[in-house]
């Protein structure tokens, strides 16, 4: 009896960890919303298990203004998914932390032209992001630097 | 019971873990508690962009095919010749085919919201192939040349872009490019460099339009010039069409189908000054001032991922096949209103012309 509580024990474990709120990594320093420099959308970066993501969660312009709806993907090459709202969009993916506040092996995604480029980020503060997408070597790439937004 | 018990103890943390590392379906948020927001860092500064929406991708890495079609050509003898001067006729003939392989790359250098600079490379060989030629006396032989050696130019470019705030904006350019008939395992020397380049001061008020004028020293029309540019980059709100104007370099108008496919339909001003081998000596460089102006339609889509392919069909038509002797290969300008002589005076019937290319462009 004393056996199978323990072992209970050992199976609860797991989910009371997940119910507490995930301990901080070292990476999570990349946490937080996020401007890319056009400075028409905000996206916020987080960490899901061990890997960063970021979404958009502001639009300058929310709406088409061919059509007065909530933007969507309309650019994507899947045809399927041209239906999908831009705001709420996973346009970075799979960011491990590396070290040295480098995130590699992501990917981001971009929804003026429906193109997806290899991707790592670096942080040259803790208020300053270098974006660096790529096509297969990264000196065939684009940088874009971040700036971190906070409540005014 | 309890061995199955230890088994699910132990598989899942494994399990929960993996489930983690999967996104998760997306919750409701309250998106409107991100209005409000500014920068964490008050010194930050936004900076606009150096393209607009829609425009034609800018290329890494270009190889291109391009070819003329027959024309006729008529030379001069080799003299010294006023521009509107009457000069006899001292070879004429025809080309059955004119074209050769172009190539170029521009790689960035330094890539930031503040500062984008680029370094470049091009090489475009161009080969004649003459059908028939005839020939009196005083000719210069230059037709002979074209057919038995070509003409090439291999350059270095660079681009330099300053954005100054949110809307304003700089661009500077320059080019070393070495033309001539020379072949690269027997270059001509870096004497003979020609440089051109241009400085543009600009506007970026939105997303979809993009201006600036500034000046440019050129050899688009094949001998060196100085002159205004205008730029003008618009993309009408629908997003179905828009201009991409450098002008006089360029103009085209641009039909977007997709971001994958689009149309462009105007002209480009091309040219170079061509030191000929054959009849330069040690004390002048005997210089071919080529330009020439396409008119033409180039329908350029996305092949796969970031490779596009373009292909191009128009006709080119002579600006100028004049030639000039430079002492000592030392360059001079004539401009609009110069009235130094020619060394021989050309002229090439127009072509149709076809370019295809495959391209590995920018994010």
């Amino acid at each position: 009896m004393r056996t199978t509580l323990l072992l209970l024990g050992l199976l609860l474990l797991p989910l009371t960890r997940l119910q507490a709120q995930a301990p901080p990594e070292p990476g999570d320093r990349l946490v937080g919303v996020w401007e890319p420099s056009h400075g028409k959308a905000r996206v916020k970066i987080e960490r899901i298990g061990s890997k960063y993501y970021g979404k958009i969660v502001w639009l300058r312009e929310p709406n088409d203004p061919a059509t007065g709806t909530p933007k969507v993907d309309k650019n994507n090459p899947d045809e399927a998914l041209r239906t999908v709202p831009l705001r709420g969009y996973r346009l970075l993916k799979d960011f491990s932390y590396a070290g040295n506040d480098e995130w590699i092996e992501g990917t981001i995604y971009d929804p003026e032209n429906g193109s997806t480029y290899s991707c790592v980020i670096s942080m040259k503060d803790a208020n300053t992001l270098d974006i660096r997408g790529y096509i297969g070597v990264k000196a065939l790439g684009r940088t874009d630097v971040w700036k971190r937004l906070q409540a005014k | 019971m309890t061995g199955r018990l230890l088994l699910l103890a132990l598989l899942l943390p494994a399990a929960l873990r993996a489930q983690q590392d999967s996104i998760p379906a997306e919750e409701e948020e309250d998106y409107s508690q991100y209005d409000n927001l500014g920068f964490a860092d008050e010194q930050a500064r936004r900076y606009c962009s150096q393209k607009i929406l829609d425009q034609s991708p800018a290329r890494f890495i270009s190889v291109q095919w391009d070819a003329q079609g027959a024309y006729d050509l008529r030379f001069s003898a080799r003299g010294s010749w006023a521009e509107d001067a009457d000069a006899p006729t001292a070879e004429q003939g025809s080309v059955r085919y004119t074209g050769g392989l172009r190539m170029q790359a521009n790689i960035p250098v330094v890539s930031r919201n503040s500062i984008i600079w680029q370094l470049g490379a091009t090489y475009w060989d161009t080969r004649y192939a003459i059908a028939h030629r005839v020939e009196a006396p005083e000719s210069s032989g230059l037709m002979r040349q074209l057919a038995d050696r070509g003409l090439r130019t291999t350059g270095l470019n660079t681009t330099l872009f300053k954005p100054l705030n949110e809307t304003l904006f700089l661009v500077v350019q320059a080019s070393a490019d070495l033309s001539g008939d020379y072949f690269l395992d027997d270059p001509q020397g870096l004497q003979y460099l020609r440089y051109s380049a241009a400085g543009i001061w600009g506007k970026r008020p939105h997303d979809r339009l993009q201006w600036g004028v500034g000046l440019s020293r050129t050899y688009r029309v094949g001998a060196l010039n100085y002159i205004p540019v205008v730029m003008y980059n618009h993309t009408a709100a629908n997003r179905k069409w828009g201009l991409e104007l450098l002008l006089p370099a360029r103009g085209h108008y641009r039909r977007t189908f997709s971001p994958r496919s689009l149309l462009l339909t105007g002209y480009e001003l091309e040219g170079q000054s061509y030191r000929i081998r054959g009849l330069s000596t040690a004390a002048n460089s005997f210089e071919v001032r080529r330009g020439e102006l396409r008119l033409r339609a180039e329908y350029q889509r996305q092949l796969k991922g970031f490779v596009w392919l373009s292909v191009q069909a128009g006709y080119r038509h002579d600006w100028s096949f004049d030639a000039d002797e430079l002492p000592e290969g030392r360059e001079f300008f004539r401009g609009f209103f110069g009235d130094q002589p020619f060394a021989m005076l050309n002229s090439l019937g127009g072509a149709p012309y076809a370019q295809v290319g495959i391209h590995l462009v920018s994010p």
